[in-house]
């Protein structure tokens, strides 16, 4: 008896550490970091000289922040079924906040450190209520994150243009500047604030209830709701931490340009969603990754530092993009092929026929209505 | 067959005429809501109400429209795009660069080169979605970098201020005056092309297999259609019309921009939306579209009309977008009622 | 009769899902104008088979014969060309499209039109409309229509062609009786004609009904053949189920002092059900059964705050609890195992872990929101043990577990909330008979232990193993009860059926 008992507490210890389970995905971690490593070797190898410099190191640093912040807000969202198209337009808001206030503070002749942290806090208030916009629209009207969060980032793009009458801001208090433009310990502040981020959101995913919640809710949300697992509580939640991730993408960006503008980085939303996809997140939910953001981050800046080091153009650096995201898919695909084919000759008889790899409508609504046909199939299911 | 219709419907009183007003789509909530607005301007500045207005709404709304017409194909059928904008320039500016560098010259070839090209670029979404299986808008995604990548690293990045000759004189083509705004004479095309994709999808097979593709991959699939063929017809032509779109787009602006219409994407989904095309699939039509197109055109020349300053343009039209996927999504709650299981008691 | 030309003879047809077997050389011939009956218990691959024969799914071995021409494989087309039509028994409608587009779909399709008239749309669905004598609005979308409205709908889509064999795969499960009649006389029309149906149904009273002859599936192969007469009741349900129906009736020990667990007064919900009452004390099982779409789940899911309800009192544990959503549920101390696995009850992606915590994420959470990972393996150790729950890992994907498992996880994590009443709702469909064993015994314990328990099932003999009282519900409103020695089979069947 008490062998048993102590069996099962040393095997406890063997999975606690991973209890969400998701070990199985940890190859695709893996496999972005593979592709980290090929990548730089190989640009190394081409350019040498410039590339593998700490130089050159310390600059993919500075950009990788801002744009991974965005991928990492896009792929929370995607983790319950959802997707937040906002996410620029907040972090331009809230940079434009952050620059306002420290332009009025400033004048007024308030002390810069003071001006500095209300400025921040600001920015963040600013991202956290844009969230409570979005799950508003999403949880209470009922319209589907991608439409919702797509008529709130046009809302929020009118709103900074009305606000600033399309003009920049400039102004931000020393401070501030010093943190977006310095390093420390030569990494860049803004990496660092980054990785602390991208640590603190894996924590919250990861770690918390709320995290188990979101995971469930993109996994399956009728049988969340059938768990009790209160699905609007968890909504707001989730756009509120998006929103709030993308004003620190926005005080990245401002703390790093030193000054706003309405229209500021909108061609960062579909690097942004390729990165969360590249990252290993099911856009239809139930999937975390969020170191895959940083890496992902990552190894995208570095092709296209590579790409500019090697006088490749910005549009080389588009399409070897869109091949990576697209070619990443394929491979998934003839993957599971091959494995099923393999099967099929293993096993003489034929395999199964190959699993869509993602064959659903990415919004919540259909679990809606999927919901109310599982009334009418629970019907036929038994009898 | 009007007459059996209503006898139909008062014998069974399933849908009441209010019901057949509103339309499949809710495009008669739209066409009111369109009303109301002409209505308001009436009251607020019933000078702007003249036939110069309803010039500049058509003109402003005419590249919109015929970006919208692949995408509607495309949202009907359950999927979502973002690659027609980027389809659509890559076949415009493509065409335009082959007709100066090869010096040759035309009207009405050019609309159907640009139209191949889109084919044929729409073809990449067709074998991501129909053979990968892969998610309409992460596959669209991946071709709108791809082909505005290839198009700016290979095809050209400059800008051709003028059009050959013959092609520009399309867009200086007048058709009509309305008032002192006159209406090009691509709103001919543009309305052939509706009319043509109204057709397809009203009266054709494949047209159908497109609506129950959105329907019900599964059933579709029981019934007999061939979803992955029904799905490449969708990208094909949905890449055709964004490649005619984009030769409207450069016939209109009387210059070839590689930089042009990506960035507008998500203004056009809003638009088709709208206009009654649901999200999830199954729903949608020509009609809608183009007054969801006209809604929002309607209301961008209306606060130029009202001389609302331009910084509260892209401000309000988020907000008529935030309240017309509100109204869609709310109308479409219905049909998750449980089925009648009580039987009254009879007495 | 045998003189008629075999319309379908499928002969050695094999087919296997991964690792697992789903027909295993299944010869299966009707004639025409012949009613076989397809019978066979969930998971016996009936629905495999018709998949098979109407060219959704492909098999691994075997030959088709439709008509005088044999294949090895068939598309869909081409099994709807040779005068396959299906009605599936989750009907494939298209929810967007109006009644007459719907039943005019299948034809169109195999007529390889190109061009739509919407005139000759109509006159096709209401020529097949009239033909039944149905009375169906042509133009309303299918998405409104009640289910057993949706049913005739397909039934008529299948009828729009030119059928030869017919396969009906659970058609009377939404249906009134009148509309049984119909379907009945529908039958006997198509019959005349010279149509081969094969109906599919696993009530016992239908196919004796019903059909000219009975092939039975159990696990993948036919057990049993023959005409209708050299059956009767007994001997069909021995088929279906391959041992002697009677499960040894054991019932939990009735608590000493038992306090009333679960009371509900005047439950009334519209549309739904009304003047639903009973009780429950601790430690008692209570059977809730009734035909499909008699309100049974329904009144479970108001129960359990998933259905809004109209009126009514529930008390739980002697006191009044108003019941509007699933946490007010939680909190009164009811759990419910929703009856359909798949969508409702298991999160097939995520962890076994994850999935035994789901409905307790509260209670494994450390303040501040941190999730305690101790306390939750320590809890999916405790179902895996108590619940002899065959694992790999706890971290492997619930989808690895055999449907008997991923059951016993849905009702772990029930379990796991320490419920006063549990709710469990077809809890052994498409399970296999050791793990519907287990499963049964899990709840006598509990019971035994003063749990409460609510279990809806029409699965007679279940019912009778383990029921202290069985309570009957009709077209929403509760028609009779049954206590003590008085349930047995034969008289739970008898009141399930009139």
């Amino acid at each position: 008896m008490s062998k048993s008992s102590s069996t099962t507490i040393s095997r406890n210890r063997a999975w606690s550490g991973r209890v969400l389970g998701q070990a199985r995905h940890n190859g695709h971690a893996l496999g972005l970091l593979v592709l980290a490593v090929m990548v730089a070797v190989m640009f190394s190898a081409l350019s040498p000289s410039i590339y593998a410099t700490p130089l050159n190191v310390q600059s993919i640093a500075f950009a990788v922040p801002e744009i991974g912040l965005m991928a990492l807000a896009i792929s929370i969202a995607m983790t319950t079924a959802g997707i937040d198209l906002s996410t620029v337009a907040v972090a331009n808001l809230a940079a434009l906040t952050a620059a306002f206030v420290s332009l009025q503070g400033q004048e007024a002749g308030m002390s810069t450190l003071v001006v500095s942290v209300v400025a921040v806090a600001a920015a963040l208030a600013v991202g956290m209520l844009c969230g409570v916009l979005n799950a508003a629209v999403i949880a209470v009207i009922g319209v589907a994150p991608i439409l919702a969060t797509l008529a709130t980032q046009m809302l929020l793009a009118g709103l900074a243009v009305l606000l600033t009458e399309g003009r920049p801001i400039y102004g931000l208090t020393p401070e501030l500047t010093a943190v977006g433009t310095g390093t420390f310990a030569a990494v860049p502040t803004v990496f660092w604030i980054f990785l602390l981020v991208i640590a603190t959101a894996a924590f919250i995913m990861r770690r918390t209830g709320y995290g188990l919640r979101a995971t469930m809710i993109g996994a399956n949300a009728v049988a969340s709701d059938y768990s009790g697992i209160n699905r609007s509580g968890v909504i707001f939640r989730t756009y509120m931490l998006t929103g709030t991730i993308s004003a620190v993408a926005g005080l990245v960006m401002v703390m790093r340009t030193v000054s706003a503008a309405p229209g500021y980085g909108s061609s960062y939303l579909l690097l942004a969603v390729t990165i969360a996809v590249l990252a290993g997140v099911n856009p239809f939910g139930g999937r975390v990754a969020v170191w895959g953001v940083a890496l992902a981050a990552v190894v995208l800046q570095m092709i296209s530092s590579g790409l500019n080091i090697l006088g490749y153009s910005a549009y080389i650096y588009q399409i070897v993009q869109g091949l990576i995201l697209v070619g990443v898919m394929i491979l998934r695909v003839e993957g599971i092929r091959a494995v099923a084919l393999v099967h099929r000759a293993r096993s003489g008889g034929a395999a199964d026929p190959v699993p869509p790899v993602i064959d659903r409508p990415y919004e919540e609504g259909h679990d809606a209505q999927s919901s109310s046909g599982a009334a009418y199939s629970s019907h036929t299911h038994q009898g | 067959m009007t007459a059996d219709v209503h006898a139909e419907r008062a014998a069974t009183s399933r849908r009441p005429g209010l019901a057949a007003l509103r339309g499949r789509n809710n495009e008669g909530v739209l066409a009111g809501v369109i009303l109301l607005l002409l209505l308001v301007m009436l009251v607020v500045e019933p000078s702007a109400l003249t036939w110069g207005f309803a010039g500049d709404i058509i003109r402003s709304g005419l590249v919109t429209l015929a970006l919208a017409l692949g995408l509607l194909l495309i949202i009907i059928s359950g999927g979502m795009d973002v690659s027609f904008t980027a389809i659509a320039v890559f076949s415009g500016y493509a065409t335009v660069r082959l007709m100066t560098d090869l010096g040759i010259d035309g009207r009405v070839w050019p609309f159907l080169l640009a139209a191949a090209i889109g084919c044929a670029l729409g073809s990449l979404n067709a074998v991501l979605v129909a053979r990968y299986r892969m998610e309409t808008l992460i596959a669209s995604l991946g071709t709108q970098v791809i082909i505005r990548g290839f198009l700016l690293a290979f095809v050209g990045s400059t800008y051709l201020a003028t059009l050959p000759p013959q092609l520009d004189s399309v867009g200086t083509t007048t058709i009509f005056r309305l008032g002192s705004s006159p209406v090009n004479i691509v709103v001919v095309p543009v309305a052939l092309a509706c009319v043509a994709l109204a057709l397809i999808l009203r009266r054709t097979m494949f047209g159908r297999g497109v609506y129950a593709v959105g329907g019900d991959k599964e059933s579709a699939r029981r019934v007999g259609f061939h979803v992955a063929r029904v799905q490449t017809g969708i990208y094909l032509l949905a890449g055709l019309f964004a490649g005619f779109a984009g030769m409207v787009h450069v016939v209109l602006s009387r210059h070839a921009s590689p930089f042009d219409l990506v960035g507008m994407e998500l203004n056009v989904i809003a638009a088709v939306v709208i206009g009654g095309a649901l999200d999830r699939g199954g729903r949608g039509s020509v009609h809608g579209t183009v007054l969801g197109v006209l809604l929002v055109s309607l209301v961008q020349n209306s606060l130029v009309r009202l001389g609302i300053s331009s910084y509260w343009h892209v401000l309000v039209i988020g907000l008529v977008i935030l309240v017309g996927v509100a109204i869609q999504a709310r109308s479409n709650a219905r049909g998750a009622k449980r089925p009648r299981i009580l039987e009254e008691v009879t007495p | 009769m045998s003189e008629r030309p075999f319309a379908l003879r499928a002969s050695g047809v094999t087919k296997s899902y991964g690792g697992v077997r789903a027909l295993a050389g299944v010869d299966v011939h009707v004639r025409a104008g012949e009613v076989l009956c397809l019978a066979g218990a969930n998971g016996s691959g009936k629905s495999t088979l018709i998949k098979i024969i109407s060219g959704v799914e492909n098999p691994d071995h075997g030959t088709i014969e439709l008509g005088g021409t044999s294949a090895q494989r068939l598309t869909v087309k081409e099994a709807v060309d040779r005068g396959v039509q299906v009605i599936f028994q989750d009907m494939s409608l298209f929810p967007n499209l109006t009644v007459a587009e719907n039943i005019a779909m299948s034809a169109r399709v195999s007529s390889n039109a190109r061009w739509i008239s919407e005139r000759k749309e109509r006159a096709l669905a209401r020529s097949v409309v009239e033909r039944l004598g149905l009375r169906l609005d042509l133009d309303a979308e299918v998405q409104d229509l009640p289910v057993a409205d949706r049913q005739l709908v397909a039934i008529c889509r299948a009828l729009a062609l030119d059928v030869k064999v017919l396969f009906m795969d659970e058609p009377t499960t939404a249906l009134t009786w009148h509309e049984v009649e119909t379907l009945f006389r529908v039958v006997a029309q198509l019959k005349e004609q010279g149509v081969a149906i094969v109906f599919v149904s696993h009530k016992t009273d239908e196919v004796l009904d019903i059909s000219d002859r009975i092939t039975v599936l159990r696990n993948g192969e036919v057990v049993a053949d023959g005409p209708t007469a050299e059956f009767d009741h007994a001997s069909l349900v021995e088929a279906l189920l391959g041992y002697s129906a009677t499960e040894d009736r054991v019932l939990s020990q009735a608590l000493a002092a038992a306090a009333p667990a679960l009371e509900v007064e005047g439950l009334a919900a519209t549309d739904l059900f009304a003047d639903v009452s009973f009780s429950l004390v601790q430690g008692e099982v209570v059977g809730l059964t009734g035909l499909l779409g008699s309100g049974r789940s329904e009144v479970a899911e108001a129960i359990f705050g998933k259905v809004p309800t109209t009126g009514g009192r529930v008390r739980v544990a002697g006191r009044e609890v108003s019941i509007e959503g699933i946490d007010d549920a939680l909190r009164a101390g009811v759990a419910y195992v929703p009856s359909d696995r798949l969508t409702q009850g298991v999160f097939l992606d995520q962890s076994i872990a994850t999935n035994l915590v789901s409905a307790t994420i509260g209670t494994v959470t450390r303040r501040g929101g941190v999730l305690d990972e101790s306390a939750m393996a320590a809890q999916v150790d405790d179902a895996v043990r108590d619940l002899a729950i065959k694992i790999g890992e706890p971290t492997d994907p619930a989808r690895s577990l055999s449907g008997g498992n991923q059951q016993k996880v849905v009702l772990g994590k029930w379990l796991a909330t320490d419920p006063g009443v549990l709710i469990l709702n077809g809890p052994t469909v498409g399970v296999d008979a050791g793990s519907k064993a287990a499963i049964m015994e899990i709840l006598r314990r509990k019971a035994s232990a003063g749990m409460a328990i609510l279990l809806i099932s029409d699965d007679v003999p279940e019912l009778v193993s383990i029921c202290h009282r069985v309570l009957f519900i009709r077209r929403g409103r509760m028609s009779g009860e049954l206590a003590g020695d008085e349930i047995t089979e034969s008289n739970v069947r008898e009141r399930l059926v009139t």
